[in-house]
């Protein structure tokens, strides 16, 4: 990647960003309102959203030339890391009343990171990048200082240090082997058996923080511990990140070792769905629930690189990235969503118990979380469901009928799951006392993402427009 | 476009009838009416006379043409009799919903689940069908989990799941259609008219690898014997059954089961080339076994709710017989016509039985308190018209000549016979059986000695008897000039077997 000095309004957006992240470190010291910081970031979120969606369609007032890093796979994921930080820019403000400037300034500079990632090509950068979002979350993560919030935040700081370490032990063999760090250009591989080693660590390191079977242990503590609205960006803007990434390596970096990618994701994938679903089964922690939830989405998301591995350079492979791409969009809204409704508990506790009751109670919300776990569980009229459709489709397309089986038996057992929320909703009837704040600005998230969900379901045309994006991967 | 009216006024309708508040019932009532009047009058005017086969009334909404997805509609012959059936089921279902028992949403799930039963017959794409056919569950689910009985929440979740793995097979089996047309023709399409005329044309099916075919027959089979339902994938039917509302169960008996038999004669028929003969003996053997074991599970149950719930199964088991004749007759004679129209006839009208069935049996739990055979007995002393009209419902279920029931049992016995032999023989000691324990039933639960345990019960009266009695007037009527359902069916049966017509 060189610099280009015509590009530099490619940087604007980033620029925005950490800019705006030092003003609200600045600002801290005038001990502001939370609300004037989180308007600050949202403000960055949404001129950042708006200059990236300039430079994609070409419409910025001065003329530049646009590299080969800055494609539409880029801009597009570069958006999607927009919506999820500013998805929960105003839920957060919920908890994080202590020294909040410090949370909404880490917050854009992870975005920052994130957008850096996502226009990069070269394993170093994105290491950085990839590092800075971690460093970041770490701290995210340890906010509303209750003894349970630094408990998870500390199993998240560990865990994510040995993935380090894997990755770059995973890219010095990956260096050795080819002689570059650029995903760029075809790649010459001279030794597969080092090759190898770089793809294995690479998948343990990633797969720390995408939480796949079997790295996933910390996720169920850390997405239960941390506050609602931390879990939410966990499980979608970070967990998108190391997912966009992957996309990067294992599809261009790899793509003269495809069989081993197929065998490796196949066999992780059906093992992070099983496992993930069967344990959700059993689960009685709601928190504990949606993040076991999580780590199975997981395990469809890297359904991906199987199809990828399986069939490269087909149809298959190209529809299986465009349905990844489509099932990120979605899976921002419903899972964040999801952990964005566990605001509506008083407690931090919260059993499926808690819940019941809920839909006399407030009959929008119950609705709306209800359309939310359809969508979690592919449900049609929901974009779940499309982004599911177009999952499965490629595995069909690429013939890998024995993945799309499991796949399909494992999203009838996640089932269950779903509807017993849902049961305890309807049709169990409170204790009496009343467990739930439904103050407006607790019900808006969940009311919003259900009805994006249910828009997505209707755009069918969106998977063909994310088609032609799939080239810049 | 008639019909796509019918579709959007049912939808509509439903959310009005939510709204309504103190006046969903009645608003639903005429609602459900006038969506059967608008059936009727369509039905009318498309198929009374001129029809020979096909779909009618076809138009495209584009949506995303470049995937292939279209609003696609289109009324087949066979389709046009479940319209007729849908409307009755769902008007009578409403009709029983009792306004002083089921909140506002109880109407609104009902029209609901009309409203996908609709979109799922009329759908000329195989995603829009895939969606209503999902859809149809979701509020049939809540109506089984929220005014179910005692179990219902382990039942509504088991009813559920089930249906909802069956169907997501037949959604792989979409995908392997849509994947292989793609290869074979560089086209994107959902359309239902051009891959089943692919379907049928040797050029592309040769194309297919052996493990491509035998997985899409599969993924579409075994979804629709999960909701006829079939032995041995009926483990969600008697439970399902007992533990609904009777709105509820009229609708599972009467709709659901539908769906299956639309399934297999509206989707899966026209495949020709593609299922040959090979595996079907298994379907025949499925069809058999369901019949006799049916019957002797239903000989053994005390409740008449899972009693009839068990024959519904029973007759279905027909059905499945029918399909798999009609592909296996080897020289594609009359027999398969009739095999195949009297599986049609069969689905229409057994919907339409178990509707007359279920709802005299909820009169009888209305009025005595109890639906259980050992509990009632000699109930016709004091309610004369429901004991003769329930009385009615079983012999039309059992089969007996004159009746709906016999029309589509004797055309599957004339036209399978060829194909199954002296197996038949299963056939006919599972009929044995189905009438011996109609009768008996019958004989427990409404004459002999009055059981004084009962207590002074009254008969129906007015509008519930007005209606009993028009729903055994229509059985009847179908008894006696089977050819106004015939006639499509057969139609469009034809125009399949002989003329490549889809």
């Amino acid at each position: 990647m060189t610099f280009d000095i015509n590009q530099l309004a490619f940087y604007y957006p980033m620029l925005v960003l950490g800019a705006a992240g030092f003003l609200i470190l600045a600002l801290g010291i005038f001990r502001l309102k939370s609300r004037i910081y989180s308007t600050v970031a949202m403000g960055a979120f949404v001129v950042s959203f708006l200059l990236i969606l300039m430079e994609w369609y070409g419409i910025l007032p001065f003329s530049v030339s646009a590299g080969t890093q800055f494609n539409g796979f880029g801009f597009y994921f570069a958006l999607l890391f927009l919506v999820s930080s500013g998805f929960i820019t105003y839920p957060a403000l919920r908890n994080i009343a202590a020294r909040s400037e410090i949370f909404y300034a880490l917050l854009l500079f992870v975005t920052t990171g994130m957008l850096v990632a996502a226009f990069s090509y070269n394993l170093i950068t994105l290491f950085i990048a990839f590092e800075a979002v971690s460093i970041g979350t770490y701290i995210i993560a340890g906010f509303h200082k209750t003894k349970k919030t630094l408990e998870s935040a500390i199993k998240y700081f560990f865990t994510g240090t040995v993935a380090t370490a894997f990755i770059i032990f995973g890219l010095s063999y990956f260096y050795l082997s080819t002689g570059t760090f650029s995903l760029t250009g075809a790649l010459k591989i001279s030794s597969t058996p080092d090759m190898l080693i770089a793809l294995a660590f690479l998948v343990i390191g990633f797969g720390f923080k995408l939480a796949i079977f079997p790295m996933h242990q910390w996720a169920i503590d850390t997405y239960d511990g941390t506050e609602n609205s931390v879990s939410s960006f966990l499980s979608t803007g970070s967990k998108l990140v190391a997912f966009m990434i992957m996309l990067k390596v294992f599809v261009v970096g790899f793509s003269g070792l495809d069989s081993y990618v197929y065998v490796f994701f196949a066999i992780i994938a059906v093992a992070t769905m099983t496992y993930a679903n069967v344990a959700a089964l059993s689960q009685n922690n709601l928190k504990k629930l949606l993040a076991y939830s999580s780590v199975a989405q997981a395990g469809y998301l890297i359904l991906v690189f199987a199809v990828t591995g399986y069939a490269p350079g087909t149809t298959a492979a190209e529809y299986a990235i465009a349905a990844g791409m489509l099932y990120s969009l979605v899976y921002i809204f419903m899972k964040g969503g999801a952990f964005l409704t566990m605001n509506i508990f008083k407690s931090d506790r919260i059993s499926v118990d808690d819940i019941s009751g809920l839909a006399k109670r407030s009959p929008g919300v119950a609705l709306s979380f209800s359309i939310i776990l359809l969508s979690l569980a592919g449900i049609p009229l929901t974009g779940g469901f499309l982004a599911k459709f177009f999952l499965f489709l490629s595995l069909v397309q690429g013939g890998l009928w024995w993945l799309a089986v499991v796949a399909i038996l494992n999203s009838a057992i996640s089932v269950f799951y779903y509807f017993r929320v849902m049961m305890f909703m309807y049709w169990r009837q409170g204790t009496g006392e009343d467990k739930f704040d439904l103050s407006i600005q607790n019900r808006l998230p969940v009311y919003f993402s259900a009805i994006v969900v249910v828009v997505l379901f209707f755009i069918f045309g969106l998977f063909f427009s994310i088609l032609p994006l799939v080239g810049g991967v | 476009m008639i019909i796509l009216g019918i579709f959007i006024w049912v939808l509509i309708s439903a959310f009005i009838a939510f709204l309504a508040k103190n006046r969903s019932s009645a608003f639903s009532r005429i609602s459900t009416l006038i969506t059967l009047a608008a059936i009727l009058i369509y039905s009318v005017l498309r198929f009374s006379s001129g029809y020979t086969g096909g779909f009618l009334s076809q138009s495209n909404i584009a949506l995303s043409p470049s995937l292939g997805i279209y609003f696609s509609i289109g009324v087949s012959g066979f389709a046009d009799s479940l319209l007729i059936l849908t409307g009755i089921i769902f008007a009578a279902a409403v009709f029983v919903t009792d306004k002083k028992q089921y909140p506002p949403s109880m109407f609104l799930l009902i029209l609901l689940t009309e409203a996908g039963m609709l979109g799922l017959l009329i759908s000329r794409n195989f995603l829009f069908f895939y969606v209503f056919w999902e859809l149809v569950l979701i509020p049939v689910y809540f109506i089984l989990g929220k005014f179910g009985g005692p179990r219902k929440d382990r039942v509504s979740l088991k009813f559920f799941v089930y249906t909802h793995i069956a169907s997501i097979f037949m959604l792989l089996s979409i995908f392997a259609l849509y994947s292989y047309y793609d290869l074979q023709y560089g086209v994107l399409t959902f359309q239902m008219d051009l891959l089943l005329s692919a379907m049928q044309n040797p050029a592309f099916t040769a194309t297919l690898p052996l493990i491509a075919k035998d997985f899409i027959l599969f993924g579409f089979v075994f979804s629709f014997l999960v909701k006829l339902p079939s032995f041995p994938v009926h483990a969600w039917l008697a439970d399902s059954y007992e533990q609904a509302p009777y709105p509820g169960t009229i609708i599972l008996a009467g709709a659901l089961s539908a769906m299956g038999g639309y399934g297999l004669f509206g989707i899966l028929f026209p495949f020709g080339g593609l299922i040959g003969t090979a595996g079907l003996d298994i379907l025949v053997v499925l069809g058999l076994i369901s019949v006799s074991y049916f019957a002797l599970t239903a000989m053994f149950q005390q409740s008449l709710k899972r009693m009839m719930a068990y024959a519904s199964a029973a007759s279905m088991g027909f059905v499945t017989l029918a399909f798999a004749s009609a592909f296996l007759d080897p020289v594609k004679s009359e027999n398969a016509l009739i095999a195949a129209s009297g599986g049609m006839f069969q689905v229409a009208t057994h919907g339409i039985i178990m509707l007359l069935v279920f709802a005299s049996i909820y009169y009888i739990l209305v009025k005595t308190g109890s639906d259980r055979i050992p509990s009632l007995g000699g109930i016709y002393r004091d309610a004369p018209f429901l004991s003769t009209i329930l009385l009615g419902g079983l012999l039309a279920s059992l089969g007996l000549p004159g009746l709906a029931g016999f029309i589509g049992e004797f055309s599957i016995i004339v036209g399978s016979y060829q194909v199954i032999g002296y197996w038949i023989f299963l056939l006919i000691f599972g009929m044995l059986i189905t009438a011996s324990y109609h009768i008996w039933a019958a004989q427990k639960a409404l004459y002999g000695p009055y059981n004084e345990k009962l207590g002074k019960i009254s008969d129906i009266t007015g509008a519930p008897l007005a209606m009993l009695i028009i729903v055994f007037t229509v059985i009847l009527v179908l008894g006696i000039f089977p050819v106004l359902f015939f006639g499509p069916i057969q139609a469009y049966a034809h125009g399949i077997l002989f003329g490549g017509i889809i």
